[in-house]
C-alpha cells in the first residue's frame, strides 16, 4: 500500500521549502510577540515557554521512540512551534506543572496517536490550551497584570482581562460606555500592556510576525483575513443595533486571543483547508463563531475553541471544494 | 467449553466493553466516580443474569418470529425491577445514575448475550454466561471510573488524597471519550502482545 | 423564542452526544462514510420525533391517568419497537427509494438508546406534548451534527496511517473526546 502514490493531506511539501524551513519561520515570526511578552510580564514568560517547548519535544521523542518504535523526528521544529503557541496561550503566573500537563496533552493526546506531523485533525496548541481552560479554570483565568520590567515589584498584581471585564459587567447590566473607563487604552492593547495570556496581548508585535510568514509565503491572507473580518464585521452587527451591551467591533480584534488565532493557530497548515474558498470558509467560520461565544457563552473567549471546531469541520470543507474529477 | 470458561470468557478475553466494544453508552455517562460504575456493572449483571436465565428456560415456548419483541418484553420487566428497587433502597445512586437504569432495556450487551447465548444454551450456561458477562462489564466500568476519579477528582471510592480539585476534565464529558478510547488501545495492545508469546 | 433556544441548546450545548452520551453505538457504528452517517441522522430524525410524539402522548394520556408509570420502560420500548417495524413496513410499500436509503439503518435504531433515551428525558422534564416533540427534533439535528462532523473527520483518519494500536476504535474514541472539548466552548450558550 505505501508503495503506491497516494494522495495525502496537507502539508503538501513542494519547491525548495521543507517542513522543517516552513516551521522554524514560525520560530522566528513568533519571537516579536515573545520579546514584548517578557518586557511586559518578565521573567516567568522564558521560564514557562522553554519548559512548554522542553515537554512537546521530550513527550514527542519518548511516544516515537519508546510506543511507536519509529524514527525521530523532534528536530522538525513543529513539536517546537506547539509547545510555544501552547505557552503563549497561558497566563505567565501559571504553575508550571500545569503547563506541563498541557504540553502532554497536546503531543500526547492531539499529536501522536493520529500518528505525528501532518496527520492530526486538532491544532495540538489549542487542544493542549482548552484542555487546561477546562480541568484548572482558576488557574488558567488569573492574570498577572501586564507592567514594563523595570517597574515589576516583587509582588505581582492579578486582574481581569479586558474581555473579562466586559463579560462580568455585561452580566451584571453595566453599560459597556462605563466598563470602558476600566479597560487599558486602545494604544495599550495595541501595544499589549493589558492582563492576557502572555502571549496574545500585543497585537502589534503578532502582526509583524504574521507579515513575515506572509512574506515568506508560509501563510495565506485568506485565512486571517477572513476570520478578522467576520468578527469584525458580525460584532459589528450587534453594536449597530445596541451599543449599549455590544462593545465596539475594534475592541474585539485587538483583545483576547483573537490576533494570535486568526494569524498563527487558524493558519496551520495542516489542521486548515487547502482550497482558496475552504480557507475563507474555515476563517469566516472561525470569526463568527468566537464572537458568538464571547457575546452569549459562558467563556469571556472564544478563540481557542471556535478554531477546535472548524478544525473538525476542515474534512467536510474539503470535500465541498474539491477539484473537480476530469472525464466523469 | 468448561464451565469455568464459560463464565470468566467475559472478564477479559471477550470483555463485552474493552474487547467487543458493546455498551458504550453507559460506559461513557456513569463512569465519573467508581461508586456509580460499580452500581450501574452490577444493576447490570442482575438483568443480564435474570434475563439469560428465564430466556433460556423459556426458549422452546418462545416462537423464533417475535423473538426479539419477547427477550425485549422479558429484559425490560428486569430492567423496571431494578430501576425500582434502586431507587427504593438507594435514592443517591438512583439519581446519579438517571437515566442510564432504565437504558439498560437498549444496553446491546444484555440483548446481545440473549440473542447470542441464552437462546441457545442450558439454563445452567446462561447463567453462567450472564453473570460472566455481568462481572466484565463491572470490571471495564470500574477501571475507567478509577482512571477518571483519580484524575478528575483525586479521590478513590470518595476518599479524597489531594486538596482541591483534580483535572476537571476527566469527570467531565471529553474525559469520559478519551480514558475509554485509551484503555481499548491498552488492551488491544496486551492482547496483541500475549497473542504473540 | 423558547423553541428556538431548545434547538440550540440541544444542538450546541447539550449535544445528545458529545454531552448526554446517548446514541454512542451508532455514532461509532455507522460514521466511516459522510453519506452512510447522513442516511443514520435521517433514520433517527425520522424515529426520534414520531417516537417520541407517541410515547410523551402515552404518557400523558395512559400511564399517568391509569397511574400506572412505572409500566413506563417496556411500555416505550414495545412501542419504538413496534414504530420501527411499521415505519418499516409503510416506508417499502410507500417510497421503496427512501427505504433503500434509510432501510439498513432502522432495525439498528430500536436499540439506538437515543430514542429510548429522548423519550424518558422529555417525561423528566415533565415537557408538554409540544414540547417534547420539538426536543426530539432538536436532539435529533444534534445528533445529525455530530456523526456527520465526525464521519468527515473519520473519512480523512482513513486516508493517514493511523499507528497500529490506536486504529477503529480507539483514534475515534479520542477524536469524539476532543470534538467534545470543542463543543464544551458553547457552555451555557442559552
Amino acid at each position: 500500500m505505501d508503495k503506491l502514490l497516494q494522495v495525502s493531506g496537507s502539508p503538501h511539501v513542494h519547491g525548495d521549502d521543507s517542513v522543517k524551513k516552513i516551521m522554524w519561520s514560525v520560530v522566528i515570526a513568533l519571537l516579536p510577540a515573545l520579546a514584548v511578552s517578557v518586557y511586559y510580564f518578565g521573567l516567568p514568560v522564558l521560564i514557562l515557554t522553554l519548559v512548554s517547548i522542553a515537554t512537546c519535544m521530550l513527550t514527542e521523542y519518548l511516544i516515537q521512540r519508546f510506543m511507536l518504535k519509529g524514527k525521530v523526528s523532534i528536530t522538525d521544529g513543529s513539536a517546537v512551534i506547539t509547545g510555544l503557541l501552547l505557552a503563549f496561550n497561558v497566563p505567565s503566573n501559571l504553575p508550571v506543572w500545569i503547563l506541563m500537563i498541557g504540553a502532554f496533552v497536546a503531543i500526547a493526546i492531539a499529536k501522536m496517536p493520529f500518528g505525528g506531523l501532518g496527520k492530526n485533525p486538532f491544532n495540538p496548541a489549542l487542544v493542549g490550551r482548552v484542555f487546561l481552560l477546562i480541568s484548572f479554570p482558576v488557574q488558567m483565568t488569573t492574570w498577572p497584570e501586564a507592567k514594563p520590567i523595570w517597574n515589576l515589584g516583587a509582588d505581582v498584581i492579578t486582574g481581569p482581562t479586558p474581555l473579562g471585564i466586559l463579560k462580568e459587567g455585561v452580566k451584571n447590566g453595566q453599560a459597556v460606555n462605563d466598563l470602558m473607563s476600566e479597560m487599558p487604552s486602545y494604544v495599550d492593547m495595541l501595544l499589549g500592556q493589558m492582563g492576557g495570556s502572555f502571549g496574545e496581548v500585543s497585537a502589534i508585535a503578532i502582526l509583524i510576525g504574521a507579515i513575515f510568514l506572509l512574506i515568506r509565503k508560509v501563510i495565506t491572507w485568506e485565512i486571517p483575513v477572513s476570520f478578522l473580518l467576520t468578527a469584525f464585521l458580525f460584532s459589528g452587527i450587534f453594536y449597530l443595533v445596541d451599543p449599549t451591551t455590544y462593545v465596539n467591533p475594534c475592541f474585539h480584534l485587538v483583545t483576547g486571543g483573537m490576533m494570535l488565532g486568526a494569524c498563527f493557530m487558524a493558519t496551520d497548515m495542516v489542521t486548515s483547508p487547502t482550497s482558496r474558498g475552504g480557507m475563507l470558509i474555515f476563517g469566516a467560520g472561525c470569526g463568527l463563531l468566537t464572537i458568538i461565544i464571547r457575546l452569549f457563552g459562558a467563556y469571556p473567549e472564544g478563540v481557542s475553541f471556535s478554531i477546535l471546531i472548524m478544525n473538525a469541520l476542515v474534512p467536510l470543507i474539503n470535500k465541498g471544494f474539491k477539484p473537480k474529477t476530469y472525464a466523469k | 467449553m468448561s464451565k469455568l470458561n464459560i463464565l470468566t470468557k467475559g472478564f477479559f478475553k471477550e470483555n463485552p466493553v474493552l474487547v467487543l466494544v458493546l455498551g458504550t453508552c453507559p460506559t461513557l455517562a456513569v463512569t465519573t466516580s467508581v461508586k456509580n460504575a460499580l452500581g450501574m456493572g452490577l444493576a447490570t449483571t442482575f438483568v443480564l443474569l435474570m434475563s439469560n436465565a428465564i430466556i433460556s428456560l423459556l426458549k422452546n415456548v418462545i416462537p423464533d418470529k417475535v423473538r426479539i419483541p419477547s427477550f425485549i418484553v422479558i429484559i425490560a420487566t428486569f430492567v423496571s425491577m431494578i430501576d425500582l428497587l434502586i431507587q427504593g433502597f438507594l435514592p443517591s445512586l438512583a439519581s446519579s445514575l438517571g437515566i442510564f437504569i432504565p437504558l439498560i432495556v437498549v444496553n446491546c450487551i444484555v440483548l446481545g448475550r440473549a440473542e447470542a447465548f441464552a437462546s441457545k444454551n442450558t439454563v445452567g450456561d446462561s447463567i453462567l454466561d450472564g453473570i460472566g458477562m455481568g462481572i466484565g462489564f463491572t470490571i471495564a466500568l470500574t477501571i475507567i471510573g478509577s482512571v477518571r476519579e483519580i484524575l478528575g477528582s483525586g479521590s478513590f471510592l470518595d476518599y479524597k488524597f489531594i486538596q482541591g480539585d483534580g483535572i476537571l476534565i476527566f469527570v467531565l464529558a471529553p474525559g469520559a471519550f478519551i480514558v475509554f478510547g485509551f484503555t481499548v488501545a491498552l488492551v488491544r495492545y496486551l492482547q496483541s502482545k500475549k497473542k504473540a508469546s | 423564542m423558547e423553541y428556538i433556544l431548545m434547538i440550540i441548546g440541544a444542538v450546541l450545548v447539550n449535544n445528545i452526544i458529545l454531552a448526554q452520551f446517548l446514541g454512542i453505538c451508532p455514532f461509532l457504528g455507522v460514521s466511516g462514510k459522510v453519506n452512510t452517517a447522513l442516511g443514520m441522522g435521517a433514520a433517527v430524525l425520522f424515529v426520534m420525533t414520531l417516537a417520541t410524539l407517541v410515547t410523551s402522548c402515552i404518557q400523558a394520556y395512559v400511564l399517568v391517568p391509569l397511574n400506572i408509570t412505572f409500566l413506563q420502560t417496556i411500555c416505550f420500548i414495545l412501542v419504538i419497537a413496534a414504530l420501527v417495524q411499521m415505519v418499516e413496513i409503510m416506508l417499502k410499500k410507500i417510497s421503496p427509494s427512501l427505504y433503500q436509503a434509510l432501510g439498513i439503518f432502522l432495525p439498528l435504531i430500536t436499540t439506538n438508546c437515543a430514542v429510548l433515551g429522548v423519550a424518558i428525558l422529555v417525561t423528566q422534564k415533565e415537557f408538554s406534548i409540544i414540547q417534547s416533540t420539538v426536543y426530539a427534533i432538536s436532539s435529533a439535528l444534534g445528533f445529525i451534527l455530530a456523526i456527520v462532523i465526525f464521519a468527515g473527520l473519520r473519512e480523512q483518519l482513513e486516508l493517514v496511517n493511523v499507528p497500529k494500536g490506536m486504529k477503529g476504535v480507539p483514534i475515534a474514541l479520542i477524536t469524539a473526546g476532543i470534538l467534545a472539548m470543542a463543543f464544551m466552548g458553547f457552555a451555557n450558550l442559552v
